[in-house]
C-alpha cells in the first residue's frame, strides 16, 4: 500500500521497520513516529539566528549558514548585508544575533558595546586596489601609497599622469561607514575617517561598486579581494620592485599592507545555536568555506 | 450612530497619525537643532565623523532632481492628457490611460535599476561624461516616475470642462487651438497645478530609484547649475545612512532633521494646493 509504494526503493528504509513487525504495526508506529518528529521539531524550528553587516564578510557567512543547516536542519538562518557599521548597530540595538564587520570596533563602538560583545575574527581578507580593466591593459599596473592618496585628495585627475590611457579618473569612494573603506583610509589617507576630496562618486556595497568599476573604463575603487575578475583587476601596492599584488602569500608574509581581519559580532550572553555556528565556523569544515569564497584562513 | 463615529474616529486617527510624526521628527532631530541650530541647512559640509551636518548640498540636489523632473514631465505628461482628452478616440484612449496607470504601479526600485542598467550607459556613452550617476540622470527617472501622475489628473481635468463650453466655442467659431488655450486649459489649470503639486510631492519623496543613480556624494555642484555632475539628496543621504547611524547619534538627529524637512516642504505644498483650490 501507500506506505510501501514509498519505500519500495529504499531497502535500507524499509528493513528498518520491518524490525518493527507487521503491516498494521507497521503504518500505526510510522504514523507515530511522524507525529513525534513533527512535534519534537516544531519549537525548535522557532529558533533563528539572524546575521547582517559587512558585505564583504557576506558571503562567507552565506555559505556557511547553508552548510550549517545541512547539519542542523531545525535552525533557521537569515543572512543579509548593510555593510559594517549596520552590523555594529543593530547588535547595539538588540535586532540581530550575528553582527558581520569587515574592520575592528571604533573607539565610540568599544566603548558602547565593548563589554557585552565578543568580536571574532573569522578569516583575512586584503583590501584590493582596483581599476577597470581598460586602465590596467593600458599600462597601469601598480601604483604606491602616495600616488593612490593624491587620487583620492583629487590632485591626480587623469591617467595619463600615472603612464596610462587619457582620460579623466573615475574615483570610487565608498560610504562612511563601510569596513572596507576603514582599512583604506587607514593606510592609505592616514585616517579611517580621512575626507577623499577626490572623489567622483560613492557607493554602497562591494556589489554595487564592483558593478560600477567593470562597466567603466576609467574607474579606480577598493574592493575586497574576493571580488576581484576580468573586468575589475587588482593593481601592485607600492614603491618600483617592492610593488606586490594581494595574493594569499603577500598577506600572510606582510608584504601586503591594506589588510584586515573579517569579523563577526556576538554577544556575550547569546544562546546555544549562536555558539555552535560560531564554532562550526572555525571548524575546518568553516575555515574551508572562507578559502573557498575568496578569503584567506585565520587558523 | 455607528457609522458617523467610525467617520469621526477614522478622521480623527488619520490627523492624529500627522501630528505623531511630525512630533516624532522634530523630537528626534532636535538635538541637531540645538546643537547646531538652523545655521546647519546652509552649511556645506556634511562630514558626520567630524560633527559636520551641513544641508545645502543635499538641498541643492533635491531640488535640481525634482526641477529637472517637472521640467520634463510637465510638457509630455499634459500633452499626453490634451491628446487622450481631446483627440483620441475612446478606444486608443482607454488603452493609453491603462498604460499609463500601469507606469504608476511599477515600483520604484525597478525604475532605479532600469535607470542603472540603460540609462546610465547611455548617458556616459551620449554626453561623453565621467559617469552617468548625475542630477540629469536623477530628474530623467522621476520624470519617468511622475508623469503618469500629471497625466492622468490633468486628463481628468480636462476632460471635466463641461461639454457646452465646448460646442459654445465652436459655435462662435473658434478654431480647435484657441479653444484649447483659451478654453479648456484655463479651466482646468486648477486640476494641473493639484497634479504637479502632487508629483512634485512625489519626486521629492523618492528614494530607492534616485539612490542608485544620484551618485550621493556630498558636494555640490561646480558651477551650482551643473546638472551633469554626481551629487546628493535628501532621501538618498536617509537612504544610505540610516542603518549605520546608532540610534540618539547626532548623526540619527542630522539623518531625521533631513526627514522633518522633506516634511514640512511637503506639507507646504500640500496647503498650497489647497489654497489654490479654495481661491478657485
Amino acid at each position: 500500500m501507500g506506505w510501501n509504494d514509498y519505500t519500495s526503493n529504499d531497502n535500507t528504509c524499509r528493513a528498518e521497520i520491518s524490525l518493527l513487525g507487521g503491516s498494521m504495526f507497521q503504518r500505526w508506529s510510522a504514523n507515530l513516529l511522524l507525529g513525534v518528529l513533527l512535534v519534537a521539531s516544531l519549537p525548535a524550528v522557532a529558533v533563528t539566528i539572524k546575521v547582517a553587516g559587512s558585505t564583504t564578510v557576506l558571503p562567507i557567512l552565506t555559505e556557511a549558514a547553508k552548510q550549517y543547516r545541512v547539519i542542523h536542519p531545525e535552525l533557521n538562518l537569515t543572512v543579509s548585508g548593510g555593510g559594517s557599521g549596520m552590523g555594529v548597530a543593530n547588535i547595539e540595538r538588540g535586532t540581530i544575533d550575528i553582527g558581520m564587520a569587515s574592520r575592528p570596533l571604533s573607539k565610540g563602538e568599544a566603548g558602547r558595546i565593548g563589554d557585552t560583545t565578543n568580536i571574532i575574527a573569522v578569516a583575512r581578507d586584503a583590501v584590493a586596489i582596483v581599476v577597470s580593466k581598460a586602465v590596467y591593459e593600458s599600462g597601469v599596473t601598480q601604483l604606491s601609497l602616495s600616488q593612490i592618496a593624491a587620487i583620492y585628495r583629487g590632485e591626480i585627475r587623469n591617467w595619463r599622469e600615472l603612464g596610462g590611457l587619457d582620460a579623466r579618473i573615475l574615483v570610487i569612494d565608498k560610504e562612511a561607514s563601510r569596513g572596507t573603506r576603514h582599512v583604506f583610509a587607514d593606510v592609505v589617507l592616514g585616517n579611517p575617517r580621512a575626507r577623499a576630496a577626490g572623489a567622483t562618486i560613492i557607493t554602497g556595497s562591494n556589489n554595487e561598486e564592483q558593478s560600477v568599476i567593470s562597466r567603466s573604463d576609467q574607474a579606480i575603487g577598493m574592493l575586497s579581494n574576493a571580488w576581484l575578475n576580468d573586468r575589475v583587476r587588482a593593481i601592485a601596492v607600492g614603491e618600483g620592485d617592492a610593488a606586490v599584488l594581494p595574493s594569499a602569500d603577500n598577506v600572510a608574509n606582510g608584504r601586503y599592507i591594506i589588510k584586515r581581519d573579517l569579523n563577526i559580532i556576538v554577544r556575550k550572553q547569546s544562546s546555544d545555536e549562536v555558539k555552535g555556528f560560531v564554532d562550526f565556523l572555525h571548524s575546518a569544515q568553516g575555515q574551508a568555506i572562507v578559502q573557498t569564497v575568496g578569503f584567506h584562513s585565520v587558523r | 450612530m455607528i457609522l458617523r463615529w467610525w467617520l469621526s474616529t477614522s478622521a480623527l486617527l488619520s490627523s492624529l497619525t500627522i501630528i505623531l510624526v511630525l512630533g516624532f521628527l522634530l523630537q528626534s532631530s532636535w538635538p541637531l537643532i540645538q546643537q547646531q541650530g538652523l545655521a546647519s541647512l546652509i552649511g556645506t559640509e556634511w562630514y558626520p565623523f567630524e560633527s559636520l551636518f551641513g544641508m545645502l548640498p543635499a538641498l541643492i540636489g533635491t531640488l535640481w532632481a525634482v526641477a529637472l523632473a517637472l521640467f520634463i514631465a510637465l510638457p509630455c505628461g499634459v500633452a499626453a492628457a490634451i491628446l487622450c482628452a481631446e483627440l483620441l478616440p475612446k478606444s486608443l484612449r482607454g488603452s493609453v490611460r491603462f498604460g499609463m496607470e500601469l507606469m504608476a504601479g511599477v515600483p520604484s526600485v525597478v525604475y532605479g535599476l532600469l535607470g542603472m542598467w540603460l540609462l546610465l550607459p547611455l548617458l556616459e556613452s551620449q554626453l561623453n561624461l565621467l559617469t552617468g550617476r548625475t542630477l540629469l540622470a536623477a530628474g530623467l527617472l522621476l520624470a519617468l516616475m511622475i508623469l503618469p501622475t500629471i497625466m492622468v489628473l490633468s486628463e481628468d481635468a480636462i476632460r471635466a470642462v463641461r461639454q457646452s463650453q465646448r460646442e459654445a466655442a465652436k459655435n462662435l467659431g473658434i478654431g480647435w487651438d484657441a479653444t484649447l488655450w483659451r478654453v479648456l486649459l484655463p479651466q482646468a489649470w486648477p486640476g494641473i497645478r493639484v497634479a504637479t503639486l502632487l508629483a512634485t510631492g512625489r519626486a521629492m519623496g523618492e528614494t530607492v530609484a534616485v539612490m542608485l543613480v544620484v551618485g550621493s556624494i556630498d558636494r555640490i555642484p561646480e558651477p551650482f547649475y551643473n546638472f551633469l555632475q554626481p551629487a546628493q539628496t535628501l532621501t538618498s543621504r536617509i537612504g544610505r545612512e540610516m542603518a549605520e547611524a546608532s540610534v540618539g547619534s547626532l548623526h540619527w538627529a542630522a539623518l531625521l532633521f533631513c526627514g522633518l524637512i522633506l516634511a514640512i516642504i511637503a506639507m507646504g505644498i500640500a496647503l498650497l494646493s489647497e489654497r489654490r483650490r479654495a481661491v478657485i
